[in-house]
């Protein structure tokens, strides 16, 4: 996690993301109700019943509203590299807690839970975001019904 | 002798000149007011001739061409013949600035002490000028419309444009820059209808040096307000994929087997105390300006309580009265609105497609919004770009057959409180993601009631015969903070509308197999 601190409101705002990364990873119990820029029903574009779970390379953060996207590459049982898409928060939701473009570069590598979209695309709305050593990106993650933990 | 008169007759009636221009309290020129530029430069900002699509028209470049770098020169002409799809307004994505301030549509700008808003009837594109001498939050955050910071210099109103992405035009001819571009623009009125509006392009990976574009905006005089043109909304109605809705579009009739609008059904609710604190605007009027948002508690997911539902959130419910808390529906419409919750009715909500909210989702969609209040004005630009301007004069209401997403609102303070009332609506928009049902008969009251320093009061009594049986209202508290507004680009990035559209489609195939 590559942390510029350019502004006091950035710095306290890391404060708090690496208070809350000292919580329990991937708890999903604490409830809270997260400003979030919700623009379409989640409920409608994913399927509960294909949970999933993905390792994955960062090829690209797409720093976009109302919802981010994060682009990984993931290999399949076959072998094969496909591309994943992550709906992540609001863009602006990140940047007033103090992420900017460059804390998420290519090459990261990142471990995802979530659900997979009704259309069998390779798109998720994820509950969980880590990096390889269990700290937590963006504070969890993507859609409104999922707590920021 | 001779000499000395004239030179003081010059002086004089340079300073009736100055004195004669419509001046805020301050004493700075007073810039509100709808305008509209009277040129082509939307066309093509150099001189050009006639084309199918384009009409001719003179260049507003001073000196006459754009200073292009050579590989900038053949890029440009390369966007030229590839105009019809690659210029990104033919997808309705935002204009950027310097573009957008010389489309063919009006815009209004209001005017207060700290700030200058813009709010283009364009597809409720607003800008808003920081002038309160104040750094900006987020430094360096790119936008399609930049980020501006004003100035007053003697009575020339100076803007910094910084920030910029690299995903504009200047015009439909395909004239460009780079994300370095920073400009410089110049408001300077020339008489009380005529400002001139001057604009620095400095960009020194496109061009080979700075140059500026100057043209006049010319003061509509006969508009009272602004409309809406809704770029991709109407795109989609008209290609098929945002349909119409028969029973609430207007001008849908009120069903004949509604059961029968009880007009004066309704509780009264608990007055709202104003403190001693509230700060006031010079008239006497509260201060409710500023950054908010809203407290929904899950209003865009349910008006109504509801738990979490897999990916649709808890609600804690916003309806006040009826004091059960439920939404008095008409049968038909209670059908469609859990209808409205299946995945395959996801493509139909509105704001999936990044339309506007409506009146009153916008405040709770949620994003933050900003409220400004200009001599005569309350503004509010909701970060999720659309506008609302509430004109406190007692003007009437549009005409009955115009109808808009945002409908007409006009606004009064009683006693501490502001009322507004808006109708005139088109039907279109939703109240929530869950589906809940308005019409374009809804007449909606909002009350705006500053319950602290840092807190407002909102209510909103919706009235709305095809799919209601009373009137109901929704509260909910306006929180403010010391915020500054970012831009949501929404319809430029946009990954989820085919997702959802195939969700629909499959359903349809499905159900066309079934039958």
């Amino acid at each position: 996690m590559n942390i510029a601190p350019d502004n006091k409101k950035r710095i306290s705002n890391m404060k708090q993301q690496l208070a809350l990364v000292s919580l329990v990873v991937g708890s999903v119990a604490v409830f809270m109700s997260a400003s979030v820029l919700a623009h379409h029903s989640f409920a409608a574009e994913f399927d509960a019943d294909r949970p999933i779970e993905l390792t994955g390379t960062v090829t690209e953060m797409r720093w976009s509203n109302p919802h981010g996207w994060i682009y990984i590459d993931v290999e399949d049982e076959h072998g094969d590299v496909v591309n994943w898409a992550l709906e992540t928060r609001a863009a602006n939701g990140l940047i007033r807690r103090g992420w900017r473009k460059d804390d998420l570069p290519a090459g990261t590598v990142l471990k995802v839970e979530g659900w997979q979209a009704r259309n069998g695309s390779p798109t998720a709305s994820v509950f969980s975001i880590t990096f390889t050593d269990g700290k937590t990106l963006f504070a969890g993650t993507s859609n409104p019904a999922v707590p920021e933990n | 002798m001779l000499a000395r008169s004239l030179i003081s007759l010059m002086l004089i009636s340079g300073a009736v000149s100055a004195q004669s221009l419509p001046r805020t309290t301050e004493g700075s020129p007073n810039l509100q007011g709808i305008w509209q530029v009277a040129n082509r430069a939307s066309y093509n900002i150099e001189d050009h001739v006639a084309r199918h699509d384009m009409p001719a028209g003179r260049g507003v470049v001073d000196g006459g061409e754009i200073p292009y770098q050579a590989w900038a020169l053949e890029q440009r002409n390369a966007n030229f013949s590839a105009r019809a799809a690659a210029d990104p307004l033919s997808k309705c994505y935002l204009p950027g600035v310097p573009r957008m301030m010389y489309m063919e549509f009006p815009f209004h700008i209001f005017q207060t002490n700290d700030h200058v808003a813009i709010t283009f009837e364009w597809q409720q594109v607003f800008r808003l000028i920081y002038a309160n001498g104040e750094p900006p939050m987020y430094p360096g955050i790119e936008a399609w419309m930049g980020h501006s910071r004003g100035r007053w210099e003697g009575d020339v109103f100076v803007v910094d444009v910084t920030d910029h992405n690299d995903s504009t035009w200047f015009d439909a001819a395909g004239n460009f820059h780079s994300d370095a571009m920073q400009l410089t623009e110049r408001y300077t009125m020339l008489d009380k209808d005529t400002i001139e509006y001057a604009v620095s392009i400095d960009d020194p990976q496109v061009f080979t040096r700075p140059w500026t574009m100057r043209m006049e905006l010319h003061r509509q005089t006969k508009m009272d307000r602004i409309l809406e043109y809704q770029c991709q909304a109407e795109v989609e109605e008209a290609n098929g994929d945002f349909e119409r809705d028969e029973r609430v579009w207007y001008p849908a009739p009120i069903p004949d087997d509604n059961a029968p609008f009880d007009a004066a059904a309704g509780s009264p609710l608990p007055q709202l105390s104003v403190p001693a604190e509230v700060s006031r605007l010079a008239d006497g009027t509260p201060d409710i300006s500023g950054y908010y948002m809203a407290d929904a508690g899950g209003a865009n997911y349910g008006l109504e309580a509801r738990e979490r539902d897999f990916l649709m959130p808890a609600s804690r419910g916003q309806v006040v009265d009826p004091p059960d808390g439920r939404l008095p529906y008409q049968t038909w419409a209670r059908e469609e609105s859990n209808d409205r919750a299946l995945p395959h009715r996801g493509y139909d909500d509105p704001t999936a497609h990044c339309f506007v909210a409506g009146v009153p989702r916008s405040h709770y969609v949620p994003s933050p919004f900003f409220i400004l209040q200009p001599p005569g004005y309350v503004v509010v630009l909701h970060e999720r770009m659309s506008w609302r301007q509430i004109p406190l004069d007692g003007r009437a209401h549009l005409p009955d057959q115009m109808r808009l997403w945002q409908g007409d609102s006009v606004g009064r303070w009683i006693d501490d409180t502001l009322v507004v009332e808006s109708k005139n609506f088109n039907g279109k928009a939703w109240l929530n993601e869950a589906g809940d049902v308005i019409s374009h008969a809804q007449t909606v009251v909002e009350t705006f009631t500053p319950t602290g320093a840092d807190q407002v009061i909102y209510r909103a009594t919706v009235a709305d015969p095809i799919a209601y049986t009373r009137p109901w209202t929704i509260e909910m508290p306006f929180n403010s903070q010391d915020e500054e507004l970012l831009e949501v680009a929404c319809l430029e990035d946009n990954g989820d509308l085919q997702h959802l559209k195939d969700v629909r489609d499959e359903y349809r195939a499905r159900q066309q197999e079934e039958n």
